[in-house]
């Protein structure tokens, strides 16, 4: 089975990258809506009131999860930015890796373009890691005791950060090589 | 690049244009423009056999030495 081109394994990891990529697109417009409404609610807990009143009478059990949910508002909120930022992350992650995949799927793997998208990725793996240890500090700060996580220094995020950083110039080298194989008559 | 491609003027010789040239040494005439236009970075020596070949002259009628303030480097020493 053929690792490049068209009919290979690349363009069978291209086409589920593109339902992922579109996923995640989905994804992430649906956590900002979220947040969006999250946010108006924090700011304005009658429009909440307002609207359990215009519901049926029955559902208390509803009413008590809105007032929870107006009361503890802000950090729902802050959460929910957080989650809608990593998303956003995995998404331009996926984004790079369909770009790529899509030169390996045309059989041109060496394209000068896919070294900025390897860096892109490595930045992108390290901001995430950094974003997770920056929400994970200002979560014990703003909430000390409530459904606390312990850290953990995740040595595997590092070392693909690396990785991805060393690829990039692997790439970088074959897009000379090709740039040369271009030049040779 | 020191080394400068005299090919016009060995086809201006022999009377051949770039297209034939092209034909009978099975390169193609883009291939051959960056050559005659000195954007090439290396020749084959089997390119080289067959302009040769077809051109009835030497590897020393086609490349021309001439030293320039770009020469006396190779590119790895340069990037290592």
């Amino acid at each position: 089975m053929r690792a490049l081109g068209p009919g290979s394994v690349s363009s069978f990891l291209k086409i589920i990258l593109d339902v992922v990529f579109a996923a995640l697109w989905i994804g992430v417009v649906a956590l900002s809506l979220i947040t969006l409404a999250a946010l108006l609610l924090s700011f304005n807990p009658d429009l909440l009131a307002n609207l359990t009143k215009a519901t049926d009478a029955g559902a208390v059990a509803r009413d008590t999860a809105l007032g929870e949910l107006a009361s503890n508002g802000s950090s729902i909120t802050s959460g929910l930015l957080a989650a809608a930022l990593y998303l956003a992350g995995i998404l331009v992650i996926v984004g790079s890796l369909r770009r790529i995949f899509t030169t390996l799927t045309a059989g041109d793997p060496f394209h000068p373009d896919n070294v900025a998208r390897l860096r892109l990725i490595g930045l992108m793996l390290a901001g995430l890691e950094l974003g997770r240890y920056a929400f994970w500090a200002v979560s014990a700060w703003l909430l000390p005791g409530v459904g606390r996580i312990e850290p953990s220094m995740s040595l595997t995020a590092w070392f693909s950060v690396l990785v991805v950083f060393v690829l990039a110039e692997v790439f970088r080298e074959g897009a000379r090589l090709r740039r040369e194989a271009e030049l040779t008559i | 690049m020191p080394i400068r491609v005299s090919l016009d003027r060995v086809l201006l010789e022999r009377r051949m244009s770039l297209t034939e040239l092209a034909d009978r040494v099975g390169v193609t005439i883009a291939n051959l423009s960056i050559l005659k236009t000195g954007k090439a970075r290396a020749v084959r020596f089997s390119t080289l056999a067959a302009l040769c070949r077809e051109l009835d002259c030497q590897p020393g009628d086609l490349l021309v030495y001439e030293a320039g303030p770009d020469d006396g480097f190779l590119e790895e020493d340069e990037d290592g």
